[in-house]
């Protein structure tokens, strides 16, 4: 069924949309991803405008991200003190990302840096990802076990404006959160993504947060910034379309459900050299398109901007 | 309004005088564009009184004006960059041009005129000139992207006309065509050219329901509209995790 999207301005197949929003929600229900990495380069595929793919991204994780936290604080799983702080670096993160995005989009490249950023991105993530369970998959074969999180004494813990955070039992500086968030905020403006995949490392190896609180207090973290970011870009770029991120909302919040309870029967490392392959695919497939010669090396574009 | 036409049709036959003239009527005078809308036509029709066999009736449909980029892609280290080449200020967003006789003699000459009057005469070069004839390549460069989005049409369809005093005529539009009046012009002109008489409608397109609502507030009350999208969001996580923790109780 072909709906017109208003502010996209394209026509698209509502089912297409229905699936991939499932299918995306499901992988993010088995993984514990938010999908916006994958979300955002497939609807770019689809031949929605990539500053409305981002944007209207921004707004579904927002949606996902919420839901999510809810189950995360009945469980009192959310260190609010580091969230906030986060969130204070996030907001800084995300205005100046849109301000970047507005003015790349007034020079007309918005479509070449947002494909640029997401070739970079998701070339590393996905073969450290391949990389990673690759060495697992060996490891457990060899049935060593030698995955053990210490505590170290590092750079962190000379930095100043230490503060205590009782949830995550850790007495450190403010200034690493604040940076991090930051770094997540501009992340989610330029490529409408949550940014979990970054956040939550950051938080176990960098900040050193026990592993119970990290999931929670990063979709609190996340909840806040797409949702800022959705604002934000709304008011300064005009690309959210809400019917789109609607779609994408009914569709994920169905699939992810289903990832969520689905026992799968491969091995987890199996998958993520799947989802890794997928990531590595979609990349491949962004490169191709800047790189080959187009059909037509013409085309039109409307209004007195570029 | 058939009645009306019928009234002219009987008053124009019987007219001594017997000058070339042209009335008209549209099946349609509103096209609503909601998130469902895949295309429609517009039935054109009308009655003449030509004053010999050598007039031809022209049908025009001139869409509202926007203004438009050509961007051409260029390589810059192996990667294709769009760079905007040419802008045209304010030209029709669709035209459609078509005539009773295919084998009028200035058909050539009547395309071109319209041509430079609606589009050509609005272009503003951007990028220097690579060579000497790059104006006549925006211009073909238009043409043809505007042929390929089904925004340009120059005589491809005829106008039928039905024992030389009823004509009827199908305008195609697009699925994505822009809102705002489109006009409908009926003209009839001879071997010369020449205009003898002329005729015009109108039809209003415009976008409804969430399309309409969603597009007109992102672009006028943009604070509003993205505060609504974050609280839809919000709403629809919170339902989706309520709804969910009530199922698997």
């Amino acid at each position: 069924m072909q709906i017109f999207l208003p502010i996209a301005d394209v026509p698209v197949d509502l089912f297409v949309l229905l699936i991939l929003g499932a299918a995306v929600g499901f992988l993010s229900g088995v993984f514990g991803i938010g999908g916006g990495f994958l979300m955002t380069p497939l609807l770019i595929l689809l031949g929605i405008p990539a500053a409305v793919a981002v944007a209207t991204e921004a707004n579904q994780i927002a949606a996902s991200s919420f839901s999510g936290v809810l189950a995360h604080l009945k469980r009192r799983a959310v260190d609010f003190k580091m969230g906030n702080i986060l969130v204070v670096g996030g907001l800084l993160g995300s205005a100046v990302g849109v301000e970047v995005f507005r003015i790349i989009k007034s020079y007309g490249q918005i479509e070449l840096f947002v494909s640029l950023c997401y070739i970079l991105f998701l070339g590393s993530i996905g073969t450290l990802m391949f990389l990673e369970s690759l060495s697992t998959i060996q490891r457990s074969r060899k049935s060593e076990n030698t995955l053990k999180q210490k505590k170290k004494h590092n750079w962190i813990h000379g930095l100043p404006f230490k503060t205590k955070f009782k949830s995550s039992n850790l007495y450190i500086s403010a200034i690493p959160p604040v940076i991090i968030g930051f770094i997540i905020g501009i992340l989610a403006s330029i490529m409408g993504v949550g940014g979990g995949f970054i956040l939550i490392p950051a938080m176990i190896y960098i900040l050193g947060m026990p592993t119970k609180v990290v999931i929670g207090t990063s979709l609190y973290q996340i909840m806040f910034i797409t949702a800022f970011t959705t604002f934000m870009h709304a008011t300064q770029n005009k690309t959210v379309d809400l019917l789109l991120a609607l779609i994408l909302i009914v569709g994920g919040v169905l699939g992810a459900q289903l990832g969520a309870r689905v026992t799968v029967k491969l091995k987890a490392e199996e998958i993520r050299i799947l989802l890794a392959i997928i990531v590595l695919l979609v990349c491949l497939k962004l490169a191709l398109d800047l790189m080959m010669t187009p059909n037509d090396l013409f085309s039109i574009t409307y209004g007195s901007g570029s | 309004m058939r009645a009306l036409i019928f009234a002219t049709i009987f008053l124009f036959s019987t007219s001594p005088f017997s000058l070339s003239s042209v009335i008209s009527d549209i099946d349609k005078s509103d096209i609503e564009l909601s998130t469902r809308f895949d295309g429609t036509s517009i039935l054109v029709f009308g009655a003449l009184s030509p004053e010999n066999d050598d007039t031809s009736l022209l049908v025009e449909v001139v869409g509202p004006s926007t203004s438009v980029n050509i961007r051409k892609k260029v390589q810059i280290w192996g990667i294709w960059v769009n760079k905007k080449i040419a802008h045209f200020q304010d030209i029709p967003s669709f035209y459609q041009i078509s005539i009773s006789n295919p084998e009028h003699p200035i058909l050539k000459e009547i395309e071109n005129k319209k041509l430079k009057s609606l589009f050509y005469d609005f272009l503003e070069i951007t990028s220097k000139p690579e060579d000497g004839n790059v104006v006549e390549q925006y211009y073909e460069e238009l043409t043809r992207l505007k042929k390929k989005l089904g925004k340009l049409n120059t005589f491809e369809k005829r106008v039928n006309i039905i024992d030389k005093k009823l004509f009827s005529h199908r305008v195609n539009l697009p699925k994505k065509i822009h809102p705002g009046l489109y006009k409908i012009k009926m003209t009839l002109i001879d071997q010369q050219g020449i205009e003898l008489s002329k005729s015009e409608q109108s039809v209003k397109v415009s976008k409804v329901g969430v399309q309409e609502f969603l597009s007109y507030n992102s672009k006028n009350n943009p604070v509003f509209y993205g505060l609504f999208s974050v609280i839809i969001a919000l709403f629809l996580g919170f339902s989706a995790a309520q709804l969910f923790r009530w199922l698997y109780r």
